[in-house]
């Protein structure tokens, strides 16, 4: 009886104790969110730039067709579109458009503002700059045959399509405010997001309060936000240490992450994701001796990732080893076939002496002497640049380092004025036609800095591209990876970065993604009591 | 008088152009430009026509001679044009941190001269003694430290003992008093002390050099006050130099203050302009620039009619 009496007791102190576990972390309303960003936005237009700075404190504003769903990356789900389909031919998609969705004046969302939109992305009219026109090659046009219908008809099958409609860049628009003035957006914000605009003042801070008319019940749970333009790093992490800030969404690296835990104890939560931007040693494949594939794949050989990694990890953001496609993604080649890869390999020696010996045959003398350029910005960029140089050294060449400020940097990656340079990529989803556009031939790609053409990497860009079985597609991405990094080398990544975001543990429902791009509309965040 | 001062001011025209065609050339001289920077900075895959039609927005794809004319001809209308990089009305985007620029300026220009004056003053007055020691080693440790290591300390300091920051956002002064001078208190105070160190030293050699004048002599030797001799005779001749000092370090802080700025996350002109000037923003740099040596020009123009106030025996012709 007593026995039973205890265990009545235990049984009700444990769900009293779950109880009050579940009401701390069930989501509260209210609160003002204040996360630092570390650069201002140039314009307002998400369709028109790349950069975190415009997608940070604009993306709460904002709605888009689809949207990743960060808890179950990489996942798609419908934003302001409540379903969809595609045809059997996969030449045609239609989006079912939610009702009752209203932009910030009132006004009801219509497929017309969808249509309108994406008009303007894939077809902008003359003076009206469109970054991710090019991404929509396929689309050969759109339809708004009713209200609450979209269609998209494709030139040929995308793999890709579906995905980059759920473009975190691809705001929607009001279809009548872009009739009168197409490049409205570039200074003013109108959307359907869970946050209205506030304020803006350049160089200081952003502001938005919360949407009562938000399509999603119940959210989003703030009141507003706060987003302050901090632009160096010393004082955005005293920010967040003094908690002046609660967030930085892009990052900071192991030693900031450690000072805050240190300093603030359980009040700081750590969120960890590799990160889907890689540095990459672009080599100038027009230049002696680098036109040369056994110099190239000397230089790819003479590194050693897997002791890198556990290197550069301590000190800055790099840390996962990975092909073209980031280590951890549905497309990453596994560890097993990586290591097959000239230069992945984990026999550092035999890839050394291999190193040496290729260069010997290709005539290249011990000392041979050249140059690395870099970003002037120390990290990550001058911690790979130290790493490689270091690494080539140990196979006899002499390598000197030219970090460069931005300007002649990428002035001198355009016009190939440079031996070897550090060059990198960053990209808001895994997704091959986007990581793997760097590498088909120069004069098809602004960003193939190696300035090489190959007829075969363009013909697997195309094909992967279309294909529709995800197994066909794979082998084509394993085919252009063995190209690119082993029978040709023409250039290749060293490491991945590394994602780190020490935030107070008071802001919920934020999970990481690998993409500081993604999930900034802060609709499910919230903030628990202090 | 008034003809010297029209001079002065028609004077300002020539030089102005002379910076503004000096500027230009060396804009474009330098590699990269917006376009590349905005776009290639990210490492994201952006068409070659997309920039080129960026580049077209924003007139970079006209000659050279015709960006100049047409930012000439905005000029000689007042209309600085817009921000290559944010879109925004250029006297807009130097507006907002302008107010802040020259909040702390005159704050650190304050405090520099509370401290340096009294300080340099005393010094002289009492050369060689502990005093004098005492004030020479604040004032060279201000002089060897810079304002920014300063404000890092300051920081620091806050941040460990009380667990607080300065706000890292600016507040008009006219909106919340308390709120602005928590903020810009600090910065003033890191500039202030090492603008003081140096108008300190050249008060103290100044007013030293006046106190073995003829006429200081004679004033004590009618018996004035030695009170009056100073603050009458002596402070007002040795403020020649130390004005000269301040004014130059005053049009400095207007847009010199880069790093103290990026210590403080200051919004200010200093930060506008390394940010233009890396994101190859000509036209907000070729503005700034004109900003800063027109504040140089007027700044040196306001001091000539002071030593003629200072100094009677001064005449412009």
């Amino acid at each position: 009886m007593k026995l039973r009496r205890v265990s009545v007791c235990m049984i009700a102190l444990a769900s009293i104790v779950i109880t009050v576990a579940m009401a701390a972390e069930q989501p509260k309303a209210g609160g003002t969110l204040i996360f630092a960003v570390g650069e201002t936005p140039p314009s307002f237009d998400g369709h028109r730039e790349t950069t975190f700075a415009m997608l940070h404190p604009l993306a709460p504003h904002y709605s888009t067709l689809l949207r990743f769903d960060a808890d179950k990356y990489p996942k798609i789900e419908g934003d302001v579109a409540e379903s969809w389909t595609v045809s059997r031919d996969g030449l045609t998609y239609t989006f079912k458009i939610r009702k009752g969705v209203k932009f910030h004046d009132g006004s009801l969302l219509t497929a017309r503002d969808v249509k309108a939109t994406y008009d303007k992305i894939i077809f902008p009219p003359e003076g009206v700059a469109s970054a991710r026109k090019a991404y929509f090659a396929m689309v050969e046009k759109m339809e708004a045959p009713d209200e609450s219908t979209v269609v998209f008809r494709l030139k040929w099958p995308s793999a890709s399509f579906i995905r980059q409609v759920a473009s975190p860049w691809n705001f929607i628009y009001k279809a009548d405010i872009l009739a009168k003035d197409p490049r409205w957006y570039e200074k003013n914000v109108m959307g359907t997001g869970p946050f209205t605009f506030v304020e803006y003042v350049p160089g200081s801070h952003w502001v938005g309060k919360k949407n009562p008319d938000y399509f999603v019940k119940g959210r989003p749970y703030l009141d507003g936000y706060r987003a302050i333009f901090i632009r160096d790093t010393a004082p955005r992490v005293a920010a967040v240490r003094a908690g002046q800030a609660l967030i930085e969404f892009r990052g900071f690296n192991p030693a900031v992450r450690d000072d805050l835990v240190r300093a603030l104890g359980d009040k700081i939560r750590v969120q960890e994701s590799p990160w889907i931007c890689n540095m990459t040693v672009a080599i100038n494949n027009e230049k002696k001796p680098f036109d040369d594939v056994r110099v190239r794949k000397a230089l790819t050989l003479a590194i050693d990732r897997w002791e890198g990694s556990k290197a550069l990890s301590q000190i800055s953001i790099m840390k996962p080893v990975g092909g073209l496609m980031r280590p951890g993604s549905e497309f990453a080649t596994p560890e097993a076939e990586l290591t097959k890869l000239a230069g992945f390999g984990k026999d550092p020696e035999a890839a050394r002496k291999e190193a040496r010996r290729l260069l010997k045959e290709a005539g290249v003398p011990e000392g041979f002497a050249f140059t690395l350029k870099n970003r002037n910005v120390k990290e990550p960029y001058e911690a790979v640049g130290v790493y490689v140089i270091d690494q080539w050294r140990k196979v006899g060449l002499n390598v000197t380092h030219l970090p460069q400020e931005g300007g002649p940097y990428f002035a001198d990656l355009r016009a190939g004025n440079y031996e070897t340079s550090i060059d990198f990529n960053c990209d808001f989803m895994d997704e091959p036609d986007y990581q793997l556009i760097k590498f088909i031939s120069s004069d098809k790609s602004p960003i193939n800095y190696a300035r090489y053409k190959d007829a075969v990497l363009d013909e697997l860009y195309e094909k992967q591209s279309r294909a529709t079985d995800p197994k066909e597609r794979l082998k084509h991405i394993r085919q252009t990876e063995k190209r690119v990094l082993d029978e040709q080398a023409y250039t290749f990544h060293v490491l991945w970065w590394y994602r780190i975001i020490p935030h107070w543990a008071r802001v919920k429902g934020w999970p990481i993604t690998p993409s500081h791009y993604l999930n900034q509309d802060l609709r499910d965040v919230w903030l628990a009591a202090e | 008088m008034q003809r010297y001062i029209l001079k002065r001011f028609l004077l300002m025209i020539p030089t102005l152009f002379g910076v503004a065609v000096l500027v230009f050339l060396l804009l474009r001289v330098a590699p990269g430009d917006v376009v590349e920077l905005k776009y290639a900075g990210v490492g994201a895959f952006v068409s070659k026509e997309a920039m080129d039609q960026e580049r077209a927005q924003l007139g970079l794809d006209k000659p050279l001679w015709r960006q100049f004319m047409d930012w000439m001809w905005g000029i000689a209308r007042f209309d600085f044009g817009t921000s290559m990089w944010t879109g925004r009305p250029i006297t807009y985007e130097i507006a907002i941190r302008l107010q802040l620029s020259l909040q702390l300026a005159i704050m650190a220009t304050v405090v520099a001269v509370l401290l340096s004056i009294p300080l340099g003053t005393i010094a002289a007055l009492r050369q060689d003694t502990w005093v004098d020691y005492v004030v020479r080693v604040f004032s060279i440790a201000g002089l060897a430290m810079p304002s920014f290591w300063l404000g890092i300390l300051m920081i620091l300091g806050m941040l460990i003992f009380f667990r607080w920051l300065p706000p890292m956002f600016f507040t008009p002064f006219w909106i919340d008093p308390w709120a602005n001078l928590s903020q810009l208190i600090w910065p003033a105070l890191a500039v202030g002390y090492r603008y003081s160190a140096v108008a300190t030293r050249m008060t103290r050699s100044a007013v030293l050099e006046v106190l073995r004048e003829d006429y200081i002599r004679t004033a004590r030797a009618k018996g004035l006050w030695e009170k009056l001799i100073l603050t009458r005779h002596a402070l007002k001749n040795a403020m020649l130099p130390v004005v000269t000092v301040i004014g130059l370090e005053f049009a400095f802080l207007i847009g010199g203050l880069v790093v103290t700025e990026q210590v403080f996350n200051l919004n200010g002109i200093g930060m506008l302009f390394v940010e233009a000037i890396t994101r190859r923003d000509y036209t907000m740099t070729q503005a700034l620039v004109l900003l800063v040596s027109f504040s140089f020009i007027v700044v040196n123009f306001v001091m000539d009619i002071v030593y003629a106030w200072l100094d009677p025996r001064i005449r412009y012709q």
